[in-house]
Parts: structure tokens; sequence; C-alpha cells
């Protein structure tokens, strides 16, 4: 039986540590994300000053309105649920100005949509499931039982067209067992992927009110400016992500929370996908390349041969920052150790 | 009119020796030429990919000058073979399983370039500056050289591309593809150390796009107003050409910067070989018409399950997802079995052709052909419906397929990307030709 603990675990730049476990139960695991507005400074297309983007994104609290174990972010905690815990609950509190929900593509829950008659009269969706309203007195709950292992995105489902690029969405991963992914799939070290995207006009509509009203009406001209992996666009001072150690198995989790799809492409080594939005495949798939579909995750794992950094670049070209002419936006260099 | 010619008389019209036939019109039509080499092929020759072939190889980063199919100018940045024109795409380089390759780069373009190379493992650069990705050659006019090596290890369909400010130098064209032949060829003509890849033909599909204002401000050095996160591409190409280029001959003069073509070809009963890459940076759904395609790579590797051999899990589809970076290998094969009439227009009694479905031998066309005053022709109608045949045409019309071949539209099943410029027909688009057998193809 595998005893290897999990050696190197990345999940970007925040300082937070990936176990964000506050009550466990033996059957369930259980979480408090809290909703606010922030402001995220970006490189400018010169790359020697920032432009800040206003964001929504979720903090993690030790208890409802209580205390902050780590500072809202875009994305959000990473929620990594212990293998074994069969149910997973997030309580919800909303700091924004506007109703929101949580919802997990993938995993099982009940859903009760919120509707609203429109201008002509017709029912339309405002929630697929039901929403926390804003500045919520007392916490609302989501739930999720029989869970699945493997890699999710966890989104808005209110206006996610919106709400979602606005930054409401972080991953979650629930391991089979410990160290084993899915059921025989074991790794050594990990490595986490989130991809998106900003499309800093749009932020601002939102921001200021012109949304919907002044301003943009819809999300459909969707320009975005800045590409993102765990929140933070590729600069010369991103540093390399550990990527465990030649002969390892590296388990490299995907996740797609932009609205285009994305293309990794990883030079210099050979991935061997094997699940793709939590489903293990009947064979994996070797790979230099891969897709990555908006709201898709994908596991891959490496087995490095030789130690050294190697670049994970979007074939996308979604390789700048704001049209600048340095390397920016989807890259990563996965450093291997000898 | 028309019907039921033979493959004899077919055959008489193919002694003749070279012959040329031009059609150029304006406006809504679009300009054709083609000229038909006959004999001096041996009748087993198969055909191969044009490129450089050895282990060393000099490639130059230079701009020039690409036509679209639609006749405009585009500004554009390639890798030329060493003191050559630019080439777009850049030059092909066939090599050897287990060979060491080493590629030198001189950079002639106003920013620095590098090339990387997807698939290939241990690559070391040496010279020039070190990049974020890979060791650059500076914008000095040639005069640093930048020295890639790597070992071909394992055979199949890759590519190159710069690593330098990529969303604009990809775009620009600094693109090229890298085929390794496996230790088994050519005493077996496989693209992989299996029969399940082994072939008849072998075509190159590299798909590339173009946004022509990126490549307008290039030209006029409004470096500043580039912003690659609006792209909106209106050329869309299969080995540097939009069709109808694509149809012509590899090598067509008035193309100096577009070299290859892609104009598969093959006879009835044979495999075909379709080497697709992801060369921009759109998803390009290609769908050859015809039947299906058997995929049997991805990323230069058979689809291996991990306890089978050769393309255990190749898969049969009609339209094949070309990612971005990713490179796909499918086999095509075609017999016309199952169209329901003889394509061969055969009475009963006549001789079966290799691969010729026999259930349909001897069964008539299905319809009664009009005659030729409630009929319009085009270039690519021999004459006759019937595979290797000719027939009579009114004067002017026809010329494009001498041997009588079957013509399936092979392109870009995302449909904006069929045209030049918005003007229909062009683009990702090019034409199978099943010819007769005997067809000479190179």
């Amino acid at each position: 039986m595998n005893h290897k603990m999990l050696k190197t675990i990345s999940c970007g730049v925040l300082p937070l540590m990936t176990l964000a476990i506050v009550a466990s139960t033996a059957t369930g695991a259980e979480y408090y994300l809290r909703a606010e507005a922030f402001t995220k400074n970006l490189p400018d297309p010169s790359g020697v000053g920032t432009i800040p983007v206003p964001m929504w994104g979720f903090a993690l609290d030790d208890s409802f309105e209580g205390l902050e174990l780590q500072a809202v972010s875009v994305p959000g905690p990473r929620l990594t649920v212990p293998a074994g815990d069969t149910t997973l609950t997030i309580h919800l509190d909303n700091n924004l100005s506007v109703p929101i929900s949580i919802m997990i593509p993938g995993q099982i829950t009940t859903k009760t949509p919120v509707f609203f008659t429109d201008g002509q009269g017709r029912q339309r969706v405002h929630s697929f499931t039901h929403e926390t309203l804003a500045g919520n007195g007392t916490m609302v709950d989501y739930t999720w039982t029989g869970l699945e292992p493997g890699t999710y995105l966890y989104l808005s489902g209110t206006h996610p067209a919106v709400q979602v690029q606005m930054g409401l969405y972080g991953g979650v991963t629930i391991d089979a067992a410990a160290g084993e992914a899915y059921a025989g799939v074991t790794y050594d070290a990990e490595v986490m992927l989130l991809y998106s995207e900003i499309d800093p006009a749009l932020h601002a509509a939102v921001d200021d009110g012109s949304y919907g009203t002044t301003g943009p009406t819809s999300t459909v001209d969707y320009n975005p400016k800045y590409f993102l992996i765990n929140g933070e666009p590729y600069t010369s001072a991103t540093l390399p992500m550990s990527a465990g150690a030649v002969g390892n198995r590296v388990l490299l989790r995907f996740l797609n929370a932009g609205l285009q799809t994305h293309a990794p492409n990883l030079l210099g080594m050979y991935m061997s996908v094997i699940a793709e939005d939590g489903n293990v495949y009947n064979f994996p798939k070797g790979q230099y390349s891969l897709t990555l579909p908006a709201g898709q995750t994908k596991d891959a794992i490496v087995t490095p041969s030789a130690d050294g950094a190697y670049p994970l670049i979007d074939r996308r070209s979604d390789v700048t920052n704001a049209g600048g002419f340095s390397l920016g936006g989807m890259v990563r260099f996965l450093e291997v150790a000898p | 009119m028309g019907g039921n010619e033979n493959n004899q008389e077919a055959h008489g019209l193919l002694e003749y020796g070279i012959m040329r036939t031009h059609l150029h019109s304006r406006g809504t039509q679009f300009a054709v030429a083609v000229t038909a080499a006959l004999a001096l092929f041996a009748a087993d020759a198969y055909a191969v990919i044009d490129g450089l072939t050895g282990s060393t190889f000099t490639l130059s980063a230079n701009d020039g000058y690409v036509l679209g199919g639609d006749g405009l100018s585009i500004y554009t940045w390639g890798f030329a073979n060493d003191t050559g024109p630019m080439q777009y795409p850049g030059p092909t380089l066939i090599v050897n399983q287990g060979t060491v390759i080493t590629i030198f780069l001189k950079n002639y373009l106003p920013e620095p370039v590098s090339i990387v190379f997807p698939g290939q493992e241990g690559v070391t650069a040496t010279g020039g500056v070190a990049g974020q990705l890979t060791q650059e050659a500076p914008a000095d006019n040639g005069a640093t050289t930048v020295e890639y090596q790597f070992q071909a290890s394992e055979p199949g369909t890759y590519h190159y591309h710069s690593g330098t400010h990529m969303d604009l130098q990809l775009e620009m064209g600094l693109v090229g593809a890298i085929i390794v032949r496996p230790t088994e060829f050519p005493v077996d003509q496989w693209a992989y150390n299996h029969a399940d890849s082994a072939y008849d033909h072998e075509y190159l599909f590299l798909l590339t796009e173009m946004d022509y204002d990126v490549h307008l401000m290039a030209e006029f050095g409004l470096w500043d107003q580039i912003d690659t996160t609006t792209f909106h591409p209106v050329y869309w190409f299969i080995n540097g050409r939009n069709f109808p280029d694509t149809t012509l001959p590899s090598g067509t003069p008035w193309l100096p910067n577009q070299p290859y073509n892609c104009l598969p070809r093959m006879h009835p009963g044979e495999r075909l070989l379709l080497r697709i890459i992801g060369g921009g940076r759109d998803l390009h759904p290609f769908h050859p018409h015809g039947n299906n395609t058997t995929v049997i790579a991805k990323d230069a590797r058979l689809l291996q399950s991990p306890l089978g051999t050769g393309a255990d899990l190749a898969y049969s589809d009609y339209t094949i997802a070309s990612l971005p970076g990713q490179t796909v290998d499918a086999i095509f094969e075609w017999t016309g079995a199952q169209l329901g009439w003889d394509v061969y227009g055969h009475a009963p009694g006549d001789p079966m052709e290799p691969f010729e479905y026999a259930p349909d031998h001897g069964k008539p066309f299905p319809v009664i052909l009009p005659g030729q005053q409630e009929l319009t022709f085009g270039g690519v109608y021999s004459g006759s419906p019937f595979l290797g045949a000719a027939g009579d045409l009114p004067p002017g019309e026809g010329g494009l397929n001498v041997y009588g071949g079957f013509m399936y539209p092979w392109h870009s099943h995302a449909e904006n990307e069929i045209v030049n410029n918005d003007i229909f027909i062009g683009g990702m688009l090019s034409l199978l030709i099943i010819e007769p057998h005997g067809t000479p193809i190179p």
C-alpha cells in the first residue's frame, strides 16, 4: 500500500496553506467562505506600472463572520477535502451588494433555482440554486453529498456570466485516498493550475454600476486583457512552481474558470492525461498539449526523467499582459528538483 | 453527350506530354492555374512531403510578403532556409529517428527570435542571449547564431515555432513542421514503427490563421498599436496558402514565399496519411469529405493502450479537432464502396478494378444526366461522372481534371474559415483527388 504523503504542494503565489480545513466530521468537510469586493493590481502593458482592477473574490473565515483565515483572493481559497469525506458543506457570507450562490459542476447536490420575470414578462433564471442575499445576517449553507474524487471548480451559480468572470471561483479537490487522486492513481507531488481571465473594462462597468444600464448590457463583447494562472499573470518576477523531483509521479491539476478555451503546451516533457472533469479515462493519453475549454478540469501525471524548469505555455497565445511586449499571461515554469 | 466513356479512352488522353491549362478570372470567381505533368514518374513512386532532409539546418528569421488567396500582399515573418527567401511556413525538416538534430538560428527581424520544439525532450540551446523560454538571437541582422540541438528519439509529426514574444511572432508566421521518420523507413513506408501507420501517400496539413491588421501595423512599424488580445483572423492557411492556391503545385513561381501546397491525391484502395498540425492559436475542426478518417496518433505518439501494440486505440471520425500546438496523424482510405453505383461505369461483364467494391459492380449511374445545355460545368468536371473517364465538354469548360478523378473538399468545418478576407470560397480548404489506377502521383 502506498503510504507516500504529499511532499510538495504548489498553489500559486498567495501565501496560503493548502489544507484549508476548519471542521471535519467523520463524514463531512465544511468551510466558511465570505464573498467580498477588492482591488487587484495588474501589470500595465509597459510592464513597469500597475492598473487597479475591481474584483470580487472569496475569503476563508474560521466561522460565520468570524476570524479571517485567508484574505479575499482570486481564485478563492483552495478547498482540500480530506480523502474519505463523503459530504461537503460551504457556509456562505455575502458582503457584496448582489445575491450570489455556489455550485460545483460534477458534484451532487439538490438545486433550487431562483427565477425572475424580465421586462417582457418572461420567466428567466437568475441563479442555478438557492441564493445568499447581499449582507446576509445568518449563514447560508450549500451541501454536496456522495463526493466523487477529483479536481473540480466551485463557482457562483448566480448570473454567472458576470459573477464568475468578476472572480467568484476557486478550486476544490478530493483525493480517493492519501496520495491517491483517484483509485489507483498515486502521486508524489502536485501542481495546481487554475486558469482564468480578466476583462478590465467589464470589471469597471460592473463596479461603477454602468453594466446593464448605461454601459455594456451583456458580456457578449468580453475581451480579456489579462490571462492568469492561480490568479496571477506571468511576469519576469514570477517564480517557478515546484513540481516534485526526478522520478516522482507529479500530478498536474488543470482547471479553467475562464470563459475561453486555453491550450497549455508543456515543453520538454510529455504528460499522461488521466482524467477530465473528475472522470478517469479508460486509457491515459500521452500528449504534450492539452485543451482546456471553459469550465473544464483535467488531470495529468508527469514523471520527469531530468531535473530543470519545464515551460508550460498557453498555445492560444494568451501570453501577454494587456498586449504588452514582455512574456506574460498564462505561462509558468514547472521546476523539477534533481 | 458524356456518359459511359471507359478507362481506355481516358488513358489515351494521358499519352500527351506536358499539358498546361490556365484559367484566370476576376471578380467573384477565383483565379486557378494547374500544371499537369505527365510521364517521367515511376509507376510505384510514392508521394513525399516537400522539405529539407539531413541533420543540420540553418534557419534565418526574415521578413517578406505572402499572397492571400484574394491576391492581397500580407507582410509576414518566416524562417528561411539559410540564405534563401523567407518562407511561410518555415522549411519542413524531415529527419530520421535517433539522429541528433542541430539547428542554427540567425535573426534578421527587428526583435529577438528563438525557436522551441514542442514534443522534443532534452533540447539544448547555446549561443545568443538568454530569453524567457530559451536562448534567443538578438535583432542584430544575422550577426549572432544560436544553436539548438536535440535527439529526434521518437518518430512522428512535430512542429517548431518561435519562443519569443510568441503572441506576435506566431501570428506573424514563425512556425514550421518537423517530420521524424521511424527506423523502419524507408524499408517500410510507415509513420511510426508499426504497420498500423503504413501509408501509400502522405500529406502535410499545417493549419494557421492571420489577423491582417496585425501584419499591417507591423509593416508600418506601429508596434505600440498592436494588441494581440483583440485577435480577429481573416485569412486561414493550409501549409501557408489559402484556397485556391492550396491546389497549385508546390514551388509555384508567383508564390515565391509560399513554397508548399496541399493537394492530396490517391488511388482507390490506398492509404493516405494526413499529418495535421495545429500551427496557429485557434482550434480548427478539419473535415475531410469522402470517408471517415482513422486517427492513429496525437502529438507524435500512437494511440496505444498501455498493454497494447500499435494504434489499438485508433478511432474513426469525420472531423478532426486540430488543437493549438497539437499534431494529429490520421489515415484516410477510399474505394467507392457502398456508393450504390459502379464508379468506373462498368458493364456487369467487365473485369473488376483493384479494390473495387464487388456488390456495386455493374450498377448503373443512379440518375439520367441532363443534357449539356442544362448543366453548368466549372473547371473540375471531366465530362464524365465515372472515375478515370472523360467526356465531351463545351469549349472552354473543364481542363482541371485531366485524369477524370473524383474531387472531395477537405476543409475546416468552421465555415467562416473557408473564406479569404470575407470572400467565399477560400481559406482553409483544399481538394482531395481520387485518381484512377495508373495515374502517376509523385
